[in-house]
């Protein structure tokens, strides 16, 4: 992750928060493919993530695109199987992502305690 | 940050009840509560996000393979273990007559062997499992913790209360070691429960010996630098495979 001092230029630039990542489906299959070591069925990635046959298709292909994730089709029992797996790029990115993402929440926080300071200071006896 | 708004609630309460300002300073006063509450509201979804990141580090911490042990630090306390029992067997030919020089032959062996593989954990870690890095290194600790305690606490009770059944000890290592590597497995290469088995194994034999035999130098110099030496080809083996 690009981390810069405070106050500096691109201070807020984020630019950990890969596009292809930021989008809430494909965060939602990175994450669940992240979590299973050794990958998911389509169909129970289907599931996991709560989308359809052909939402899914399409996601896949972009983050395939991406070198994200990897598609293996293979026969179990004599039936066809598609097996995804997240790939060493693919989570060293996801892990990027996720400490940009990390990073954007805790400068929310910070200012928002920043106010939240202000506003205790506001309502102080001494100031009415 | 509590304390700022534990802050903002006293004061809002004690206005509410003290009931003394003009009605225009009381709209402003309440406009800032207004604002106030929202902003806990709000922290309170930026700290609930902050925990959501921070779960699914710990789960994909627990679901990956852990690669901090590197190969060949590993083979080096095996050979630091035959290296202890070369010492051993040559200033120490009766060891159950001397047990507190054999105990610190094995206790130094030992916490050399650690330092070795906890500082090439840590560096390797940060290196390879960048992001989750500390999780990670948590995790390995959690897993062979428990097994160095028990060994430990073992050992000084057997010291002092019970010091004639010593020539247990070296077996009781490595069956206590044996399932610090076991309870390790689930996150390093299959393989590695070999590794456990044969510390089991050779635990069992040694308390098998049933006598004084069990001080001897190759008791614990073949556990130990076979296992070590083991666990390393395992994982040179496993590192190749998957660059492979």
């Amino acid at each position: 992750m690009k981390t810069t001092a405070p106050g500096s230029e691109g201070r807020f630039a984020y630019e950990g928060l890969d596009r292809v990542i930021h989008e809430r489906a494909r965060l939602s299959v990175l994450t669940s493919l992240i979590t299973h070591r050794k990958g998911l069925t389509f169909g129970e990635l289907k599931e996991l993530c709560a989308l359809t046959d052909g939402n899914l298709n399409r996601h896949l292909r972009v983050l395939e695109k991406g070198e994200m994730v990897e598609i293996v089709k293979k026969f179990d029992r004599n039936r066809p199987q598609t097996v995804c797996r997240i790939t060493a790029s693919g989570r060293a990115r996801y892990m990027e992502y996720l400490s940009t993402l990390e990073q954007v929440v805790r400068d929310a926080a910070t200012v928002t305690e920043e106010r939240s300071a202000g506003l205790a200071h506001r309502l102080a006896p001494s100031q009415t | 940050m509590v304390h700022c708004y534990e802050e903002i609630f006293r004061q809002s309460a004690d206005m509410a009840s003290a009931r003394e300002f003009p009605s225009a300073t009381v709209d402003k006063r309440l406009e800032v509560i207004y604002f106030a509450v929202q902003s806990v509201e709000r922290m309170n979804t930026l700290n609930k996000a902050l925990s959501d990141i921070s779960r699914i580090r710990r789960q994909v911490a627990h679901s990956t393979e852990f690669r901090g042990y590197g190969p060949a630090t590993l083979g080096a306390t095996g050979i630091l273990a035959f290296a202890a029992a070369g010492a051993q067997a040559r200033w120490l030919p009766n060891p159950a007559s001397h047990i507190p020089t054999y105990l610190r032959i094995w206790i130094v062996t030992a916490a050399l062997s650690a330092a070795m593989i906890g500082t090439e954990m840590y560096a390797r870690t940060r290196r390879i499992h960048s992001g989750i890095a500390d999780e990670m290194i948590r995790v390995a600790v959690e897993q062979f913790l428990p097994a160095l305690g028990t060994g430990a606490l073992t050992t000084i009770v057997l010291v002092r209360y019970v010091p004639t059944v010593l020539w247990m000890l070296p077996g009781l290592w490595q069956i206590v070691f044996s399932l610090g590597v076991f309870s390790s497995c689930r996150f390093l290469p299959r393989a590695v429960t070999a590794v456990g088995a044969w510390y089991l194994l050779t635990g069992l034999i040694c308390i098998a010996l049933g006598d004084g035999r069990a001080l001897s130098p190759w008791a614990m110099a073949i556990p130990y630098g076979v296992g070590q030496l083991l666990v390393a080809g395992i994982l040179l083996w496993s590192g190749k495979e998957e660059r492979e």
